[in-house]
C-alpha cells in the first residue's frame, strides 16, 4: 500500500477516466438546453404578455423548480415517471420494459425541466430590456410578429440574456454531476467508481473538481466570445 | 384617397377618442395639434393598428377596412399603404442605418435585396446621411437618427406617412435639421399626417391644421383660417397658450 497522501498514478488514470464522462455530461448539457431554450422563451412570453392560464401555470413551475433541490427533483421525476408510465402502458397492453430504460433519458427530462425555469426568468427579464418600440417599428414597416420577433427583438434580447445564460449553463453542467444519483455515466460517477476499488477518494476528487473547472472556464469563454459578437452593435457606440 | 370614419378608443372606463373623422388627399399634409392628452397619438396608433380601435373604419384608396375587426392580412395590406415615424425614433438599435431603412423592404415587401438596398442609399441621401450608411443608431445623435426614421418610411413608398411629435424628443438645435428634411419630402408630395408642436411647420406646409382637444376634432381649416381666424374658442386658448406673443392682443 502506498503511504503517500496522494496516488499520483492513480490521479492522472482517473483523470482520463473522469474525463471519459465528459461526453454524457456534455450531451445531457446541450439536449436539456435545446429543449429549455425554446420551452423557457415560449413560456417568457406568457408571461410578459400574461397569457390567461399558461401564464398561472408557468408562474407554479417556476416556483416548484426554484423551491426545491434538483437532487430531490430529480429523485421524484425519476421514481414518478416510471410509475406513470407503466400505467399507461398497461392501459394500452404495450409491452414495454420500462424500469430498463437508460438513464440518459431521464437526465434529459429531469434537466430539461430543471433548466426551462430558470430560463424563463433569464428571458423574461431579457426581453423587458428591449423596448416595446423596437417591436412596433418592425410592425409599422410590415413584419410579421414571427419575423419581428427574429430579427429584431431576440437578437437584441439575447445581448442582455448572455450573462445569465451562461450562469445558467454553467449550473447545468455542474448539476449534471448529480447524475450519478440515477446511475448516470458521467464524469462524477465514473471517478468514484474507480475510486471505489482502492478507496482513492481524495484523487478522484481531485480529479472531478478539474474536469468540471476545465469545462466551466472553457463554456464561459466561449460565451464572452458570443456576447462580444452579439453586441457588436453596442461596443461600436463607445468606439 | 384616406378616409377614416367615426373612430372610438377607451382604454378601460376612459374614452380617448370619441369619434373621430379625418380625410386626406393624396399630396396633402394634414397636421394636427392639441393639447397633451388630447388623443393624437391614440389616433394615429389606431390607424396604424398599433392600438386597436374599438370602433371605426379606414379607406386608403380602394383599400376599406374596420379598424376593430380587421384580419391580420387587412392589417398587414394597411401597414403597407403606411408607414410610421415615432417620437422616440425607434431605430432597430441591433441594424445599421441602412439596414433599419432596407428591413421593411427586403423582409416587408420582399424587395430583392440589392435593390432593396439601392433604394435605401438614395432614402438616407435624400435625408443628408450619405456618410452614415453603416453607423449603428447607438452611434448617431438624435436628430440623424430620426432622420433614418424618416428615410425608413420613405423608402417604403407608402400612400401616406404618419409622424407622432417628430421633432419634441430632440434637442433644440437639431429640431432644424428634421423639420428641413421633412419639408423637403412634403414638397415632393408626400402624403403626410404630422402631430406636431411646431406651429412654423404647420403654418408653413400643411394645406389643413386639425386641431383636437378630449377626444374630438374641435376645428378644422387652413393654416389661415386656424391661425388667423379661429371659431371656436378652445381652438383661440390652445393657440394663445402656445404661441403667446402673436395672441397677446387677445387677452
Ligand atoms: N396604452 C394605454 N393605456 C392606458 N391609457 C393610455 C394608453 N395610451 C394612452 N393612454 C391615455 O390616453 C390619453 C391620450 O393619450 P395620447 O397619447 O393619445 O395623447 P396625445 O394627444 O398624443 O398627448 P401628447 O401631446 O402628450 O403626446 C392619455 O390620457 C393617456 O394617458
Ligand atoms: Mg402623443
Amino acid at each position: 500500500m502506498d503511504s503517500s497522501l496522494i496516488n499520483v498514478e492513480f490521479l492522472i488514470d482517473t483523470f482520463f477516466v473522469a474525463l471519459s464522462g465528459v461526453p454524457i455530461a456534455l450531451l445531457v448539457t446541450v439536449v436539456a438546453l435545446a429543449i429549455a431554450l425554446p420551452i423557457g422563451f415560449f413560456l417568457a412570453l406568457t408571461r410578459i404578455n400574461e397569457i390567461p392560464v399558461l401564464n398561472g401555470f408557468t408562474k407554479v413551475y417556476v416556483s416548484f423548480v426554484r423551491g426545491t433541490p434538483i437532487i430531490i427533483q430529480i429523485f421524484v421525476l425519476y421514481s414518478i415517471l416510471p410509475l406513470i408510465l407503466s400505467r399507461i402502458f398497461e392501459q394500452y397492453n404495450i409491452d414495454f420494459p420500462i424500469y430498463d430504460v437508460n438513464p440518459l433519458w431521464y437526465a434529459f427530462i429531469i434537466f430539461s425541466f430543471n433548466t426551462g425555469a430558470t430560463l424563463v426568468e433569464v428571458f423574461r427579464s431579457a426581453l423587458k430590456t428591449v423596448s416595446a418600440g423596437q417591436l412596433e417599428a418592425a410592425y409599422s414597416v410590415g413584419l410579421s410578429t414571427a419575423q419581428a420577433y427574429r430579427r429584431i427583438v431576440i437578437p437584441q434580447m439575447l445581448v442582455s440574456a448572455m450573462p445569465n445564460l451562461c450562469t445558467a449553463t454553467i449550473n447545468l453542467i455542474k448539476a449534471t454531476s448529480l447524475g450519478y444519483a440515477i446511475s448516470l455515466q458521467e464524469i462524477t460517477l465514473k471517478a468514484k467508481v474507480a475510486a471505489n476499488v482502492g478507496y482513492n477518494y481524495l484523487e478522484a476528487y481531485i480529479d472531478i473538481f478539474i474536469v468540471y473547472l476545465i469545462l466551466c472556464i472553457t463554456v464561459e469563454y466561449l460565451f464572452k466570445v458570443a456576447e462580444k459578437r452579439l453586441s457588436r452593435y453596442k461596443a461600436l457606440a463607445t468606439a | 384617397m384616406l378616409e377614416i370614419r367615426d373612430v372610438h378608443k377607451s382604454f378601460g372606463k376612459n374614452e380617448i377618442l370619441k369619434g373621430v373623422d379625418l380625410t386626406v388627399d393624396k399630396g396633402d399634409v394634414v397636421v394636427i395639434l392639441g393639447p397633451s392628452g388630447s388623443g393624437k397619438t391614440t389616433l394615429l396608433r389606431c390607424i396604424n393598428f398599433l392600438e386597436r380601435a374599438d370602433k371605426g373604419t379606414a379607406t386608403f384608396g380602394d383599400l376599406n377596412v374596420d379598424l376593430h375587426s380587421a384580419s391580420k392580412k387587412e392589417v398587414l395590406a394597411v401597414r403597407k399603404k403606411s408607414a410610421f415615424v415615432f417620437q422616440n425614433y425607434n431605430l432597430f438599435n441591433n441594424k445599421t442605418a441602412i439596414e433599419n431603412v432596407a428591413e421593411g423592404l427586403i423582409i416587408g415587401r420582399k424587395v430583392p435585396k440589392e435593390e432593396a438596398y439601392k433604394i435605401s442609399r438614395d432614402a438616407l441621401d435624400k435625408v443628408g446621411l450619405s456618410n452614415k450608411y453603416d453607423s449603428y443608431p447607438s452611434q448617431l445623435s438624435g436628430g440623424q437618427q430620426q432622420r433614418v426614421g424618416i428615410a425608413r418610411a420613405v423608402a417604403l413608398n407608402p400612400d401616406v406617412i404618419l409622424f407622432d411629435e417628430p421633432t419634441s424628443a430632440l434637442d433644440p438645435e437639431l429640431v432644424g435639421e428634421v423639420l428641413e428634411v421633412m419639408k423637403d419630402i412634403a414638397r415632393e408630395g408626400t402624403t403626410m399626417i404630422v402631430v406636431t408642436h411646431e406651429m412654423g411647420f404647420a403654418k408653413d406646409v400643411a394645406k389643413k391644421v386639425i386641431f383636437m382637444d378630449g377626444g374630438n376634432i374641435i376645428e378644422e381649416g387652413t393654416p389661415h383660417e386656424i391661425f388667423v381666424t379661429p371659431k371656436e374658442e378652445r381652438t383661440r386658448r390652445f393657440l394663445r397658450r402656445v404661441l403667446p406673443g402673436e395672441y397677446d392682443f387677445e387677452i
